[in-house]
């Protein structure tokens, strides 16, 4: 279960996450939406146990992500994933591997087989820095299982995907899902959350807006009208006070 | 431990694998080789000026791709976000710091033993025999440049590379005067008495390291002056890295 109990966050004087609380059960789909800047990746940043909250706190089965036994259980893509780019897929894979007790007695042929289902293997001996942005987004991905986690933080994973890479994405987190894991990812392609998620945040200017079952938000609609719906209602509702 | 020389064996293949790496072997070893020109322009001291040329050539090569390759060690890791994949997983800030500093330690100690070996090689073919003395003084070098790399760990945590070099730069331009600052100590006044006893303390004592004067007039050090040397740096490097994880601790990213 991931827990977030009142949580704010500030970069210097830079609001980014205020008064925030959500509860996500085990093996679901999660969904979180909003605007740029509205504090998505600030809140992953918490989650996974790069930063701490200045007020509240975040939770993973009962204990904060900030202990490293916390973060065993954990995988993150980042946002935009930067590597070491004098690196091959492969070695950075291992290297990622390496550093989690529970899979750094993993096999050679574990790995390939990771760099395989990640759509990676016939470049697996290639430099990072020759590849291209899909295949980055797609080694975010493959490091972020590695450990086959049972929480999973995705920051925008279809970005810059082909159609095809999407689909295997969504087929991929279909399958964790199917395998009990917990997924947390945000995403601006709606019609991809509306299909993949049980569940959804909207965070809009720093706070909660909504959280619950897609089908109660959408009432019938697409996800993307009511979500623009929604954000300029509030931004109404803003201006005129 | 484990995690720490993960970090570290990613780091030394980082560091390398940078194209700067290559530009200064090459380039070091046309150096060396070119020496024995020099040496033979010299009447009769050729080998003097072989082994003094090439120890500080294997010095200055040695300081400018440590600085190079330091100054951006750990802020590449906040700026390209390469440190979030890191914090994400259950590796210990300190691991972080040690296995970065370990990681070109060691990049640096296979730069400055590849130069050694050409530099044994030229030497012989010099007729000088095996320079087994210099080999000394490359191994002291490498405990200076083990304080130098967790100066430049510890500045860039903070600042960006630019700012580190030059920081640094200065703190080993001051770590070889001191000796001589101590000097004027006794003649000084009040004031500026304590600031060059708190620069005499404050910097590294850098010159302690450097026995090539006297390896190319064929001393040594005795063994006990050895090991007060690489005590030093230990220590001092140590409280360099604790300083830099106090900073890293409290960064946010
Ligand atoms: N490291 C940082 N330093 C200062 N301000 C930051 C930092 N990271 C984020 N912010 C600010 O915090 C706010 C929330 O940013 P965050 O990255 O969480 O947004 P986001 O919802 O992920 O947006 P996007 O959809 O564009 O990725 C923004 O106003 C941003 O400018
Ligand atoms: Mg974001």
């Amino acid at each position: 279960m991931i827990k977030v109990v009142n949580v704010s966050k500030n970069y210097g004087e830079q609001r980014a996450v205020n008064n925030l609380s959500l509860g996500i059960e085990k093996g679901s789909i999660f969904g979180f939406l909003g605007p740029n800047g509205a504090g998505k990746t600030t809140t992953i940043k918490m989650l996974t146990g790069i930063n701490s909250p200045d007020q509240g706190k975040v939770e993973i089965d009962g204990w904060s992500p900030e202990l490293s036994s916390v973060r065993e259980k954990i995988g993150f893509k980042p946002e935009e994933p930067h590597f070491y780019e004098y690196l091959t897929g492969l070695e950075f894979i291992k290297f990622a591997g390496n550093l989690f007790e529970r899979s750094y007695q993993k096999k050679e042929s574990d790995y390939l087989g990771v760099m395989e289902s990640a759509g990676l293997y016939g470049v697996r001996d290639k430099i990072i820095k020759h590849y291209s942005k899909g295949m980055r987004q797609r080694l975010g991905f493959a490091q972020a299982i590695i450990n086959d986690p049972e929480y999973i933080f995705l920051d925008e994973p279809l970005e810059g995907l082909d159609p095809i890479g999407r689909r295997e994405l969504k087929n991929m987190i279909e399958r964790l899902k199917s395998q009990n894991k917990t997924i947390f990812f945000n995403s601006h392609i709606l019609s991809d959350i509306e299909i993949l998620c049980d569940q959804i945040g909207i965070i809009h200017k720093w706070k909660l807006v909504y959280s619950g079952s897609v089908l109660d938000f959408c009432r019938g609609e697409d996800l993307e009208k009511r979500f623009i719906e929604e954000i300029e209602k509030i931004e109404g509702s803003h201006s005129v006070a | 431990m484990r995690r720490t020389i993960v970090i570290a064996k990613n780091t030394f293949k980082e560091t390398i694998r940078d194209r700067i790496m290559y530009g200064i072997l090459v380039f070091s070893f046309l150096f060396l080789f070119s020496i024995t020109v020099i040496g033979s322009l010299s009447l009769g001291e050729d080998l003097f000026i072989i082994r003094s040329f090439g120890l500080a050539g294997i010095y200055l090569f040695g300081l400018i791709i440590t600085i190079f390759l330091g100054a951006s060690l750990i802020y590449k890791e906040v700026e390209f976000k390469t440190i979030y994949i890191i914090l994400s997983k259950p590796v210990k800030d300190s691991e972080v710091i040690l296995g970065k500093f370990f990681g070109l330690l060691a990049s640096i100690i296979a730069l400055i033993g590849s130069m050694g070996l050409i530099y044994l090689l030229v030497v012989w073919f010099n007729g000088g025999g095996f320079d087994y003395r210099a080999m000394l003084a490359m191994v002291l070098q490498v405990f200076e440049f083990s304080i130098i790399i967790s100066v430049l760990i510890l500045f860039s945590t903070f600042s960006t590379p630019i700012a580190s070099t030059i920081y640094t730069i200065v703190v080993v331009y001051c770590g070889h005067l001191l000796s001589l600052m101590f000097n004027y100590v006794a003649s000084a006044g009040d004031f500026q008495k304590y600031l060059l006893l708190g620069a005499y303390y404050l910097f590294p004592n850098l010159e302690k390291f450097n026995i090539r004067n006297l390896v190319v007039h064929g001393f040594g050090i005795t063994q006990s002056e050895f090991l007060l040397t690489a005590g030093y740096a230990t220590i001092y490097t140590s409280l360099v890295l604790c300083l830099a994880h106090l900073i890293f601790r409290k960064k946010e990213f």
